[in-house]
């Protein structure tokens, strides 16, 4: 029990203030219940594809700043293909949209490492880069979703509290997340992100480490586009407010910026708190000006907080 | 747990949400998804300047963000969620947001869109007929030039519903003028600063230019002519104060402004209020149709003298209130007080 506590320290804690604020929630909200849990789970799931994709490019240390130029694309891509498209030609246009995730990725990826030109470089450059193809592919929001794809996220599954959209996003990231991180390549991302050299020596083939999760970013951020286009039935050449909401979840989190540490979880319920918090505001009519200060504020005070613990408990 | 439910209590009250809202007034929700733009302010401030003149709004509870139309979905659901009587939204695009719409109607919510049209059934649209604004201007702009000559394009966000409308608007009008050439096409992202770079970085090259069409990102190019003692050739804009003034001021500036009231929202406020009162309007869509005032047309000329108004921001447009749909004073919306601030 104490060796869980000291290693999810941080998870239970971001667990205890998401509990906490589900508190307030129904304190500012009575009747906040199964369709507020619903467009809860709903709003999160394209910023934690964005951050569980974030989450692993940080723990190889590195850094992705096109993830929501990739999510555009990928949102785009999925409204043209699904556009008229029946139901094989449904899971064509989604097997479509992974694929061309994972390309955009493995592209940053092996941009960063045949050039040796910083992460942050690259991947700011790629930003414009997808958008430039989001707005190429659809010039202006259009497309479609097919019909039952979008009724995967809507409403709840088996019990009345539990949205499928959640469910979506536990399957989804279930499938990516666990099998990755038990296997060797799981490891080697850990290791390039801990300590490059000594992961070098170990023999890590760090280049195509680096690669792989960058493009296991691109496939998290094809999720993440794809749930747009799910959600809003259109595709949206201009990407949305999640390059940064991803970097403040990734951190919120747990994960080092500086790489080798941390998980998908932690950011995953960072991710929820998030968007707790601007419904709270919403619900309690917060000046809208004063609303992102109060994101912001919130963020550096639990990640302070956070800090000074584990100074403490490295003391003891 | 009650420890809990003590601290969590305590923390409600300190920031003010303990107030219950009395049973009598309204409680508007209002969802808009571009923060920082003079338009948009405008429209905000006048839908909270209207609530307040109506007097029968209670609270309002304000989604003010840049964000694209997942988060605008969010939005509008937290304000369903947060028991809202009626929701005016300036819709991100025209289908993206009609899922949360569609259920914000479902559970008896009273939907008016303002500025942009949206597609669900049972919503209520108050809108600016936006390709009938860019054919308005690009028409009497081309007609300045004498049917031919080089045209600056300057459009508004790339991808954005509204620029979308406008761009059919203009192509439209450059059907009818074959002879036009547009020499430079650019997305000002109705960014002012980048709008004025983009034209400044074209000036410098000594390519010729005959007129400008910008999207509402105006005084700034007058600014940038001016300011790179570049001869001045016809401008169209729109009604942004900013821009009128110029329109009065400025020697030598053949122009006009295109009108594309902020205020709509104000009215949007009022069309809801009517609807939650039974008054139910004819149509579902109302269209606010624009104007062109012309700075060489007599008439024109009058119509921007009579709307110089120096209290205004520049960015904001001069029409601040919509005669029959708003009720408050100028001093109201430049205040931009709601209900209970």
């Amino acid at each position: 029990m104490t060796r869980l506590i000291s290693k999810q320290g941080w998870v239970l804690g971001l667990l205890a203030f998401l509990a906490l604020l589900f508190v307030l929630t129904t304190v500012i909200q009575p009747d906040f219940g199964i369709s507020g849990l619903d467009s809860l789970s709903r709003a999160t799931l394209p910023f934690a594809f964005a951050t569980a994709g974030m989450a692993v490019v940080v723990i190889a240390g590195g850094i992705d700043l096109s993830v929501a130029s990739m999510m555009a694309v990928a949102g785009v891509s999925a409204a043209v293909l699904m556009d008229g498209a029946g139901g094989g030609g449904t899971v064509l246009a989604v097997v479509g949209v992974l694929a061309i995730g994972l390309a955009m990725g493995a592209i940053n990826g092996a941009a960063i490492v045949y050039t040796r030109v910083p992460d942050i470089v690259v991947t700011l450059a790629m930003l414009f880069v997808w958008e430039g193809v989001a707005l190429l592919i659809l010039k202006a929001p259009g497309g479609a979703a097919t019909p039952w794809l979008r009724e995967l996220i809507v409403g709840n599954v088996i019990f009345p509290w539990l949205p499928r959209s959640f469910v979506f996003l536990v399957v989804c990231v279930a499938v990516i997340w666990i099998p990755l991180s038990r296997s060797r390549l799981g490891l080697s991302i850990y290791a390039i992100g801990s300590n490059e050299l000594a992961a070098y020596r170990s023999g890590v083939s760090v280049g195509l480490t680096r690669i792989a999760a960058y493009a296991v970013c691109g496939l998290f951020a094809a999720l993440g586009g794809l749930t747009l286009t799910m959600s809003t039935g259109i595709g949206e050449p201009i990407p949305g407010p999640y390059l940064m909401a991803s970097v403040a979840a990734v951190v919120l989190g747990g994960v080092v910026l500086g790489g080798g540490r941390g998980a998908l979880l932690g950011p995953i319920i960072a991710v929820f708190i998030l968007r707790l918090v601007r419904m709270d505001l919403t619900l309690a009519s917060v000046d809208p000006n004063v609303t992102t200060i109060v994101e912001g504020t919130i963020m550096v005070v639990v990640v302070m907080l956070g800090g000074v613990l584990a100074m403490k408990g490295r003391k003891t | 747990m009650k420890r809990y439910f003590q601290g969590a209590t305590i923390v409600s009250l300190l920031a003010g949400l303990g107030s219950v809202a009395s049973a009598e007034g309204y409680t508007l929700g209002i969802s808009n998804t571009v923060q920082g733009n003079g338009w948009r302010e405008e429209m905000v401030c006048a839908m909270k300047a209207q609530a307040l003149d109506s007097g029968k709004v209670d609270s309002l509870n304000i989604a003010h963000r840049n964000t694209d139309a997942a988060g605008q979905l969010e939005d509008i659901r937290n304000l369903v969620e947060a028991g809202v009587d009626a929701i005016v939204l300036n819709p991100s695009n025209s289908e993206g947001v009609n899922s949360a719409i569609e259920e914000a109607i479902a559970k008896g919510i009273v939907v008016v869109a303002v500025d942009q049209a949206v597609t669900a059934p049972g919503a209520y649209i108050l809108s600016n007929n936006q390709e009938e604004y860019a054919y308005l201007g690009a028409k009497w702009l081309f007609e300045q030039v004498g049917g031919s000559g080089d045209i600056v394009y300057m459009r508004g966000a790339a991808g954005a519903g509204a620029d979308d409308d406008r761009d059919r608007g203009f192509k439209r009008a450059l059907e009818e003028f074959p002879d036009i050439n547009i020499v430079h096409e650019v997305f000002t992202g109705w960014q002012q600063d980048q709008g004025k770079q983009q034209i400044l970085d074209y000036l410098a090259t000594g390519l010729p230019v005959d007129g400008v069409w910008t999207s509402g990102i105006d005084n700034v190019i007058v600014d940038a002519f001016v300011e790179s003692d570049a001869p001045l050739v016809p401008i169209v804009g729109a009604d942004n104060a900013g821009f009128v003034g110029q329109l009065a001021t400025v020697d030598g500036l053949v122009g006009a402004a295109v009108t594309n009231p902020g205020s709509i929202g104000g009215a949007g406020v009022t069309l809801a209020l009517q609807i939650l009162d039974g008054d139910m309007p004819e149509s579902n869509t109302v269209l606010v149709d624009p104007a062109i005032w012309a700075n060489n047309d007599p008439a024109g000329m009058a119509l921007i003298e009579g709307a110089q108004n120096p209290n205004l921001d520049p960015e904001w447009p001069v029409s601040v209130s919509i005669p029959g749909w708003t009720t408050y004073t100028t001093e109201e919306i430049i205040a931009c007080k709601g209900p209970g601030e």
